[in-house]
Order: C-alpha cells, then sequence, then structure tokens
C-alpha cells in the first residue's frame, strides 16, 4: 500500500513536471488547425470513415466525447499514449486518408500526448473557454502594394490569463487580390491597391482586420466638390482618407434617364426629356423637383409593389391566382400610402385570418414551417442568413444551432387550414402542441430574440401563446433599437440607387462581411429611424445627393474603385424595366395573357404571366425564395441571341403601329426622325457627328427599313440596354 | 469582392494581376475581363487537374460527350443483363444472344448492339440506394447533376427546377470549358426530361445561372427543324443584318466613357458570337439533317430517337461539348407507346417497339463515330434512371404493377459507355444470379460523373460555389480508372 502511494507519488511528480493540458484549452485548437475539423474531413455532415466531430468543433463536447466514447475508447490509449489512434493517425504511422496532419517532433503532438498521459481531462469552461480575442493591430493602412505586416492573436480567457494563439488562429482575407494572408507565418501582404477586410478566428471567437493598400502614385490632390447632404460628406470623408478623387455629375439627359429608371422603372418620355433639357432652373434645384415629379407618379407604387413582392414572394404557386392579386393590393395599398416601413412590417408578421378578407396574412402561405418563415422573414428585414445555422453553428456568424431553433420558435405556432370558400385559407395561432423541438434531442426551444434591442419587450414564461409570440417577434424586430432592421432596410434601399449595398450582398450581413463606410451606413439608418420609417424620404435622401448623381466617367484616381461610390456605375436594366422599355421607344408594347392590354411588365401580377419567355430569360425573380439574388442582370450569349436575333426587338421596331412606321408616314425630315429615335430609345439628344451618320444611314436605303434597322441599333446598343 | 478561385498565376503574356485589375484598360487578346478570369480560372483550374492527374490513364482524352439518356429506367435484365438461369418469375421471355464481348451475352432483340459492343464496355454494375422512394424525378435528379433532391415529397415527387438546384453535368462542362468557335457549346434534344407535371429537373443550370442552361431543340428531328434565333429572319437577310452590326458598332463607340466602363463586361464578346451563330449557319448546319444522306439517315433509323442520335453525331461535329439526347417519351409515359416505364406490358413493347429502336440507334451511333475517328475525343454514354425489378409482377417503388410488368429498380442496372479511352469489347462488374445486385465493381452514378469530369480533364473533386457561395464538391464520387483500356 506505501510502496504504490509512493510510486504514484513519484508518477504524479514526473507528470507534474509537464503543463496541465485540458481539452477545451489545449487539445481543441489543435484539431481545428490540424484540419481534423475541416468540412471535408471529420467536420463533414456524415463525417469520416466513421469518426464524426463538429464542423470546425463548435461543440467541443460533442467532439470529446466522440474522442473518448466511439469505438470503445480505442481512440486513445491512457497506459501507452503513443500507440493511440488519436496521435497514430495525424501523423501517418497508420494508414491516415486525410494524410500527414503533424509529425511526432511536434509541440501538437507532445500536448495531445500530454493529454491522453494526464488522464484526458476535459477542462472547466469557466476557466478554459476563450472569452476574449484580440488581434494586432486593429487597423492596417498600406501606403503602397507590396507591403508586409505580421498579425498577432491573443486569447484572454477568464481568469484574466492570456495566451499568443496566433499559430493556431484561422486567418483569410475575403479579397486576396488585394491583401494575401501566409497563414503559415501569419503575415498579411497588400498585393495591389484597394480593400480588403482580414477574418480571424479561434475557438468560436471571430475578429476582423479592415485592411486598405492605398494608392502608391504621388501627386494625389483632394479637389473638394459641392456636397448635397450628409451622405456626400460621409463618402468624401473615407475617398479622401484613400486617396480617392470622386467624379462630377452626371449631365442632364443621363440623369433623367437614371432616376427615372431606378424610381418608377420606365423610361422618360421623349417630350420629358425635351422639357427637362430646356428648363433653366438651377441644376439642384431642377433635379430635386423632378424627383419629387417621378416619385409622384403611379409608375413609382408600380415599380416598388413590384419589388416588394418579389422580395414577399407574392406568387400563385403558394398563394393561388386570388391571393396573389389580393396580397399584390395589400402591397400596392401600403406603398401607395406611404405607410411607415415598421408598421406594415409589424402588420405582415402579426396577421391573421382569412387569405381573401385578411389578404396580409398570405404572409403565412408563401412559406408554411415555422423555420422557413424564420429564415426568410430574418433574410428579408434583418438582411441575414440563418440558413446554415440549422444544422450546424454558422462558420461565419456568431449564430449558433440553438439561436435558430429559439428563432423559429416565435413562428412555431403558426397554423393554416382550410377557409370556406374555394382556394381560401384561414392563419390562425395555434392553442397547443406547437413548441419548437430541437432535432438532436427533442428538447424543447423557448423563443428568444437574436440579438438584444435595448427597450425590447421582455419575453414573458416561455409557454407563452402562438399570438404573443409574434407580438413579441414584431415589435422586437421592428423596434427603433434593433440593431439591424433599419440598417438592413436602409442598406437594401441604397443598393437598388447605387448598384451595391454599403454592406453587399444586402442580405447576407455577418461579422465577416463588414460595411465598406459604417458611418455612412449608420448615419442613414438614422436618419430613417428619426423620419419614421419613411421609404420615400430615404428614398428622396439617395437621390438626391452627389454620389448618386455621379456620372460613370473615371478619372485616374478613381477609376479602379467600384465599392466606395466615387462614380455611378453602369447597370443593366432588369427584365422588367428592359422589356417596357423597348415597348416605349417602339411604341409596340405586346400583350400579355390574363391582364389588360396595355399592362407594362412592371405591373404584372407573378411570374406565372409571360413565363418562359423574354422576362424569365433576362433574369425576372421566379420568387421561388426571399433572396435578393433571384433577380440576374447578366449579358451573355442567350440573351445576346434574343436582342439580336429574337422577335422581341425585331417584331417591335417593325410593327405597323409603332413609332417608325408613324414616324416614316408622318414625312416629316430625316434629322427629325433620327433625333425622335435616339430620345426615345437613350432619352438624349444625338450628338452632332451621331446625327449626320444617321442621317447618312437613313439615306442609304428605303427609308422605312433604314429606320427600322437604326431603332434596331439603338435598342442593341449598350446605351440602351444599361443605364448609365 | 472579387474572389478568384484556385491559385491565380500569371499568364503566359507575363501580365501582372494588378494589370488585370484595372477596369476601364482594354481587355487583353481582345476579352474582357470576366472572360478573361473565366477563362484563367478554368485554365488554371485544368492545369492543376492536369498536374493532379499527369499520367492518369484515361485523365483528359475527352474533347466532348454525347450523354444518351434513357429516361424511365429501360428494363436491364430484359435488354443487358440476361439471366436465362434465373425462375421463371425473373428471366421474363427473352433469350438471350452472344455478342462481340466473349463471355457476355444480350437480350435477343438487340442483335445490332450485340455487333456494336465491341467499341464499348459494358457496365452491368450501376447501383446505388436512394433515399426514400425513387420516382424517376428524383433518380434523373441524382443521375445528372450528381446531387440528391432537396425536398422530396412522399411519392418522390420534386419541385420544378429553380435556381438553387445543383446544375446539370453539361452546364457545368459549358461553364469550364468556355467555346472559342461559333457554335453552342451544349444541347438538349429533342424533348425534356418529365415526369408527370415537373418538366426538366436535372436537364438546367441551377445555380450556374441560365447563361449555362442547354441550348433546347425540342422539335422532332424526323422533320425539318425551324430554329428562328439562330436563322436569319425573313425580313433580315445577312446583307441587312451585316449593315445592322455596323450600325450597332458605330453607336457603340460614340460613347466611350460607356465602352470604357462596361469593358470588363464582355458584352460585345456575346454579340460578336451571336452574330457569328447567326450569320455563320455552323449552329444552324448541325440541326440540318437534309445535309445528310437518306441511307445514312435509315441507318440510324427514322423515328424521333434515331435522328437525335444523328443530330448528335453532327453537333459534336461541328464542335458542341456536351449533347443530351433525352429518350423521346415522358419518363412515366405510356409503355405501350413510348415509354421505357414498363410497370405493365414489359414484353410486348420492349420486343416491337424500344428495343428495335435504341438497338438501331445506338448501334448506328457507335459504328458511325467509330469510322469517323471520332470515338477518340468523344465519350458516348448511354444509360438510364434506373433499370426494373428482376422480380416480375412485384411492387418495389410504390407504384402498382401488373403482373407482366416490372417496378423501378436502382440497385442494380447497366450503361454502355464508350470513346475517349474507355476500353472496347469489354464487360465491366458483374450483377448477381438474379440481376438484383452487383456481385462486384459496383459503380455509383457519381462515379460515372466522376469518370466523365476526368475523362474532359476536368477534377471531380474540385471545389464550386453554390448561389449562396457555399462550397461544394462538384461531384461526389470516385473515378473508375479500370474503365479505360
Amino acid at each position: 500500500m506505501k510502496y504504490l502511494a509512493v510510486s504514484s507519488v513519484l508518477v504524479a511528480g514526473l507528470l507534474a513536471a509537464e503543463p496541465r493540458v485540458t481539452y477545451l484549452k489545449d487539445v481543441a485548437p489543435i484539431l481545428n488547425k490540424a484540419g481534423c475539423t475541416s468540412g471535408p474531413c471529420h467536420g463533414a455532415a456524415k463525417g469520416k470513415n466513421g469518426f464524426k466531430l463538429s464542423l470546425r468543433g463548435y461543440d467541443p463536447q460533442f467532439d470529446y466525447e466522440a474522442l473518448l466514447y466511439d469505438l470503445s475508447g480505442r481512440r486513445f490509449n491512457r497506459a501507452e499514449p503513443g500507440k493511440s489512434l488519436m496521435l497514430a493517425k495525424p501523423t501517418q504511422e497508420i494508414p491516415h486518408g486525410g494524410g500527414l496532419r503533424f509529425e511526432t517532433s511536434t509541440t501538437y503532438y507532445k500536448t495531445i500526448f500530454n493529454w491522453i498521459a494526464q488522464g484526458v481531462p476535459f477542462g472547466d469552461p469557466a476557466k478554459d473557454k476563450v472569452a476574449t480575442l484580440a488581434v494586432e493591430p486593429t487597423d492596417i493602412a498600406m501606403a503602397k502594394p507590396g507591403e508586409k505586416l505580421a498579425l498577432k492573436v491573443t486569447a484572454t480567457y477568464p481568469d484574466g490569463t492570456t495566451r499568443e494563439v496566433t499559430r493556431e488562429a484561422t486567418i483569410e482575407s475575403n479579397t486576396p487580390d488585394v491583401a494575401r494572408v501566409d497563414a503559415a507565418n501569419a503575415t498579411v501582404a497588400g498585393e495591389r491597391m484597394g480593400e480588403a477586410t482580414l477574418l480571424l478566428r479561434y475557438e468560436g471567437k471571430y475578429a476582423t482586420i479592415p485592411v486598405a493598400v492605398l494608392n502608391p502614385k504621388p501627386g494625389f490632390v483632394w479637389k473638394p466638390l459641392a456636397q448635397h447632404n450628409y451622405i456626400d460628406q460621409l463618402i468624401d470623408a473615407k475617398l479622401q482618407k484613400m486617396k480617392v478623387q470622386p467624379s462630377g455629375l452626371v449631365d442632364d439627359a443621363a440623369f433623367l434617364r437614371r432616376v427615372s429608371l431606378d424610381l418608377t422603372g420606365q423610361l422618360p418620355a421623349p417630350e420629358e426629356v425635351r422639357a427637362f433639357l430646356v428648363d433653366v432652373t438651377p441644376n439642384k434645384l431642377k433635379r430635386s423637383k423632378m424627383i419629387d415629379k417621378l416619385m409622384a407618379k403611379p409608375a413609382f407604387v408600380d415599380q416598388w409593389t413590384m419589388k416588394w413582392s418579389d422580395l414577399l414572394q407574392s406568387s400563385r404557386k403558394f398563394l393561388g391566382e386570388k391571393g396573389t392579386y389580393g396580397f399584390r393590393e395589400w402591397i400596392r395599398e401600403s406603398l401607395a400610402a406611404n405607410k411607415p416601413y415598421d408598421a406594415w412590417v409589424r402588420e405582415l408578421i402579426t396577421s391573421s385570418g382569412s387569405s381573401y378578407e385578411s389578404p396580409e396574412a398570405n404572409y403565412y402561405r408563401t412559406t408554411r414551417d415555422a423555420k422557413a418563415t424564420m429564415e426568410k422573414t430574418t433574410q428579408v428585414f434583418m438582411g441575414t442568413r440563418m440558413v446554415c445555422a440549422q444544422c450546424h453553428d454558422h462558420p461565419f456568424e456568431k449564430w449558433t444551432q440553438n439561436q435558430y431553433f429559439e428563432m423559429s420558435a416565435f413562428f412555431s405556432g403558426v397554423g393554416v387550414r382550410p377557409g370556406y370558400e374555394v382556394g381560401e385559407e384561414i392563419i390562425y395561432n395555434q392553442r397547443a402542441d406547437f413548441e419548437m423541438k430541437h432535432p438532436k434531442d427533442g428538447r424543447v426551444m423557448a423563443p428568444k430574440y437574436l440579438v438584444a434591442s435595448a427597450g425590447a419587450p421582455p419575453l414573458p414564461a416561455y409557454d407563452f401563446d402562438a399570438r404573443k409570440r409574434r407580438e413579441a417577434f414584431a415589435n422586437w424586430l421592428t423596434s427603433r433599437e434593433n440593431p439591424m432592421f433599419a440598417k438592413s432596410a436602409a442598406n437594401r434601399v441604397w443598393s437598388y440607387f447605387l448598384g451595391r449595398g454599403i454592406i453587399d450582398p444586402v442580405d447576407d450581413i455577418r461579422a465577416s462581411n463588414p460595411p465598406v463606410n459604417a458611418a455612412l451606413l449608420d448615419a442613414l439608418t438614422k436618419d430613417f429611424v428619426a423620419h419614421n420609417f419613411d421609404l420615400r424620404y430615404l428614398m428622396r435622401t439617395i437621390v438626391n445627393s452627389r454620389a448618386y448623381q455621379a456620372s460613370i466617367t473615371t478619372n485616374e484616381w478613381n477609376a479602379t474603385d467600384v465599392t466606395n461610390f466615387s462614380h455611378a456605375m453602369p447597370r443593366r436594366l432588369g427584365a422588367e424595366s428592359l422589356m417596357d422599355a423597348v415597348a416605349q421607344a417602339t411604341g409596340a408594347r405586346p400583350n400579355f395573357p390574363e391582364v389588360p392590354d396595355d399592362t407594362a411588365a412592371t405591373q404584372l401580377p407573378d411570374p406565372h404571366v409571360g413565363k418562359e419567355g423574354f422576362l424569365d430569360l433576362f433574369g425576372r425573380p421566379t420568387r421561388e425564395t426571399a433572396c435578393e439574388c433571384e433577380r440576374r442582370t447578366e449579358l451573355s450569349l442567350p440573351q445576346a441571341l434574343n436582342l439580336v436575333n429574337g422577335a422581341t426587338i425585331s417584331d417591335a421596331v417593325a410593327d405597323p403601329k409603332g413609332r417608325v412606321a408613324k414616324l416614316v408616314l408622318s414625312g416629316r425630315p430625316d434629322a427629325a426622325v433620327v433625333e425622335e429615335l435616339y430620345l426615345a430609345s437613350l432619352s438624349r439628344l444625338p450628338s452632332k457627328a451621331e446625327a449626320e451618320s444617321g442621317l447618312a444611314y437613313l439615306a442609304g436605303g428605303p427609308r422605312a427599313g433604314r429606320a427600322q434597322d437604326l431603332l434596331w441599333a439603338l435598342l442593341n446598343s449598350k446605351a440602351f440596354l444599361y443605364s448609365w | 469582392m472579387l474572389s478568384i478561385p484556385g491559385r491565380a498565376v500569371r499568364n503566359c503574356d507575363g501580365v501582372s494581376r494588378r494589370e488585370l485589375m484595372r477596369i476601364g484598360s482594354i481587355g487583353l487578346m481582345g476579352l474582357g475581363l470576366p472572360e478573361f478570369l473565366a477563362q484563367k480560372a478554368s485554365a488554371a483550374n485544368e492545369s492543376a487537374a492536369a498536374k493532379k492527374y499527369a499520367g492518369a490513364r484515361g485523365f483528359g482524352q475527352a474533347k466532348s460527350v454525347i450523354m444518351i439518356f434513357l429516361q424511365g429506367g429501360p428494363s436491364h435484365i430484359d435488354i443487358w443483363d440476361p439471366k436465362p438461369d434465373a425462375a421463371s418469375n425473373i428471366r421474363g421471355e427473352f433469350k438471350p444472344i452472344p455478342t462481340k464481348i466473349k463471355g457476355t451475352h444480350i437480350s435477343e432483340h438487340m442483335p445490332m448492339m450485340a455487333q456494336a459492343l465491341d467499341k464499348a464496355t459494358l457496365i452491368r454494375s450501376m447501383s446505388y440506394t436512394p433515399n426514400g422512394l425513387f420516382n424517376h424525378t428524383a433518380a434523373i435528379y441524382q443521375m445528372l447533376t450528381g446531387y440528391p433532391p432537396d425536398k422530396v415529397s412522399p411519392s418522390g415527387q420534386l419541385e420544378p427546377p429553380n435556381g438553387a438546384d445543383f446544375p446539370n453535368i453539361g452546364s457545368h462542362i459549358s461553364k469550364m470549358k468556355p467555346m472559342t468557335e461559333p457554335v453552342l457549346p451544349f444541347v438538349e434534344l429533342p424533348r425534356p426530361l418529365q415526369e408527370s407535371g415537373i418538366i426538366g429537373k436535372g436537364g438546367a443550370a441551377g445555380f450556374l445561372g441560365k447563361a449555362y442552361d442547354p441550348y433546347r431543340m425540342y422539335q422532332d428531328p424526323v422533320r425539318p427543324i425551324q430554329l428562328d434565333d439562330l436563322s436569319l429572319r425573313k425580313d433580315v437577310p445577312a446583307d441587312r443584318l451585316k449593315d445592322r452590326f455596323a450600325l450597332l458598332k458605330g453607336i457603340n463607340q460614340s460613347m466611350p466613357d460607356l465602352e470604357k466602363a462596361l469593358d470588363s463586361y464582355a458584352i460585345d464578346e456575346y454579340y460578336g458570337k451571336a452574330y457569328d451563330l447567326v450569320l455563320s449557319g455552323k449552329a444552324r448546319d448541325a440541326f440540318d439533317l437534309t445535309k445528310e444522306k437518306d441511307t445514312m439517315r435509315e441507318r440510324y433509323g427514322m423515328h424521333t430517337f434515331g435522328q437525335s442520335t444523328l443530330m448528335a453525331r453532327r453537333l459534336i461535329e461541328a464542335g458542341t461539348k456536351f449533347v443530351q439526347v433525352n429518350w423521346p417519351s415522358v419518363a412515366n409515359g405510356d409503355p405501350e407507346t413510348t415509354a421505357w416505364d414498363t410497370h405493365a406490358a414489359n414484353f410486348g413493347p420492349l420486343k416491337n417497339l424500344h428495343c428495335p429502336k435504341l438497338d438501331r440507334s445506338l448501334s448506328a451511333l457507335l459504328e458511325d463515330m467509330d469510322q469517323r475517328g471520332m470515338l477518340k475525343e468523344t465519350m458516348v454514354v448511354a444509360i438510364g434512371e434506373f433499370g426494373r425489378s428482376p422480380k416480375i409482377g412485384v411492387s418495389t417503388s410504390g407504384n402498382s404493377n401488373a403482373p407482366d410488368g416490372r417496378d423501378h429498380w436502382p440497385y442494380c442496372y447497366s450503361a454502355v459507355v464508350a470513346g475517349a479511352g474507355i476500353a472496347r469489347g469489354v464487360q465491366y462488374g458483374e450483377s448477381d444470379a438474379t440481376a438484383s445486385s452487383p456481385k462486384e465493381k459496383p459503380v455509383h452514378p457519381n462515379d460515372l460523373l466522376a469518370t466523365i469530369y476526368y475523362a474532359l480533364g476536368v477534377d471531380p473533386d474540385m471545389e464550386i460555389r453554390n448561389h449562396l457561395n457555399q462550397p461544394r464538391e462538384l461531384v461526389k464520387g470516385k473515378i473508375v480508372a479500370d474503365l479505360f483500356g
């Protein structure tokens, strides 16, 4: 007995020479760094070769148990640590499908060896889980490409101790062309001028470092331009720092075309262009008045009804025909009355009743499952994609799988049952048995807000009823203090006018996707909230800014900037606008089935109308999901083939009742014909050279045919297909 | 943010990445930036794949593929894998005949294929176990995209095609191998994939975007084909189209700032291709079967399927990279007229209608292509989405079957592959005594897809990104290198 006690003291003494090693603090980071828990390896949905770990180690308890208890504990060998599978496999002492992960001579090997020898302790979450992560430097600005910098990552534990974890941290750049990370040495090199964000991860904690690689060219002199409102002030502040000179204002004709398309989805009529060009009112005021005029047009309401119907998936596939028309009308009425955004979102979320009599309740017919409803709600109204978190903690964001189900629990009490009329459904609140259960162990998940919102109503006791859940959610979501509601809306609306969000993509807001100009986004958000969530006010503020009205022409200092709004970028017309623009320019509008003649494409009720035709080819959203990405604006071979040789443009220019026919029959001189065709399609007058070459072309053959050719060419030109 | 997959390399001209990124510079080699980057990315991927598989058997020999997709699920035991010694309720009514593959017999109703098999490999061990019930749409999607379907109703029905679907293999190839001549890269004919009301699932570009959808030629090639978008319009003959293009060029060039801003979008490139496609007529001519001798047309068989396979050969000759010939019937259509889906009347229709068509057309294709030397660089694959149950008259898929019918059977079925280095005149894999499951060398449909990619010089393990920018494997399958001779 005494002998045993003495020898165990001796052994303990020997072991005490090695540092204390726990799973949480020391071993889990090794598994992550060595790639064991990565997606292609044991972190895969089904693991690999019968060994499954949580993806990127987000669940250390699970991983610990897998290592210890699976396969009757064969993965480690306490008596002879070196013989453990845990060590033999990654060092390839035994064949390993994943290859060599580290050598036996490394500290990784020694650490795991010691851990096994010490009796595989798990560790104490109160002491061994990382509390905070600190990075150095916190902000990187390189004066020119070619510079290199070392990074340092430090973890702090709850007891205040720190440890440098640079080597085990995962460090990535979201734009390797600008800032390239050398993971082996934890350095970052500036490759070319631009901006990037470094993403650092260690044991469930994240940090980001903004990187700016400035233009090395000497001689930059900031030339201040007029600032129309705070938007320009905040954009200029950043541009000046980045040595990027903004472009000046675009000319009147291009402005009118751009803003008409953006606000109303339609081209300005030739008479409107002429009137705008001869108006001698000072520029800023003239444009501001035109903006107000456009926002008063019925087409303005049509355009935004269409866009919100896209995001809310108003489609007969989910709602039936009558439901679709009803839902669309509710959206239209809300926008026509300029109902505050928070008010109508709240109405949607808390809606109940008949899909015919309370059409906003159709919100719960496009998705019928609490999880799907939660996913689309967070994507549209918070700009966040929760979908990944359903099966594992979100890899690039702090959302956990638990939070996924806690958020879904707000919607688990929504019931849908058939109504009395044909095709009618009733949305109601269930009374019992509607709890959200976690798929792993069936435990009830109480609803819980994703992020704290100052002033959010406290959640009552967890078994509160289904109606109260949705009310609580709606109040939390639309509250002025919710950090994501107003912000994501301001960002999204911004993207409709500038072609790109301040955070982009607009429905993928996450820690690893920061805004290019946080001050700008914050100011926009604050302004939007201060004006009672007035969408029209927000739009008016944006389109009155100099940044929106900038030209596409670049200078030597902003030619490579595509993210900081230093100049406008050409944007292809959306499918519906393109079709309407062709109709307007040619005077020949195609008739769609089931709607009255002369209905514009932007007024169509849902994607079923005109299916598989021009609109779908040009990327009209199918409304199958709530993703902004459904709308596509590429211009590649199939679209070019259709424009060049398809019926849409070719038939329209030759229409006997169309604009060309009328012009030719009117007997007006050729010069007038050329001018009107330019005004009708490109919304501007032809230059002297363009007028001359147009005239020459018309004179070169039979007048009607040549005029058709000219209009065909104008409609196929980039200046027509793109807004600039 | 712009993120280029693969390792960025200097191109052959030694141009640095910095120069490439200068938006507004006239594109290198006359190409716009996305085209150049797409070519560079695919070139980078290609060279990475070439390094990985350097010298490996069968790698990169194929330049094009003809996928003959026998939608409906032909009965393997009655066509390719007879079991004359099995019980009477399994072996069926047909007798076996010897083939040019030593020791291998196929159905008596495939005599021409029995001769043509000296050019091909007959795989008898295709096999997979689907999740839940496996009606046609789910199986077709699995077969052609390499992924099981996302949402499946209890009866195995799927949602219609949408922008989140995995892409058809032809779409992937379309993207990875940009065209350099005025032909269509990916063509599907003569009708879409279909089960009941679900049309085209698994046959489109899904999350790659419509630019990579196939060109759909849904007309019966027995009759003259009318291709409006590829043919010059009656009122716009070639000269007028040329005039229009010249005028267009002038209009575009008169706005140099816009040209500069759009330089990287390669619009002129696409317009050029569209123009070439219409004007050169090369693509249109490929569809014109009147250019073939009547004897040739009859050799392939004067029916929709036969003329479609002939058209496929012409498309490949013109430079198309991937042609998918769908068996011209709704998958679950009427077996007594067009469909392989013989839940009832398995034997009569196979003997009198379907097998003779398949026999003549497929053998004609193999012989014709072999004679022209086209099998060197084109891979031909003939396969359905599953086979049919060895036991006659039993239900295996939740469908009802007549006493003379066979139900769906994915656990063991057959395929014919030829060309691009595939071994000639051999059988690969073997089924058990009742053709119910593979006895050796099972081939999962993903493995077949992986092998096709491999033959085209593409690494099947490469990572792709879906519409949410999530990383996915191109296909989760193993290359079957032993298929190559």
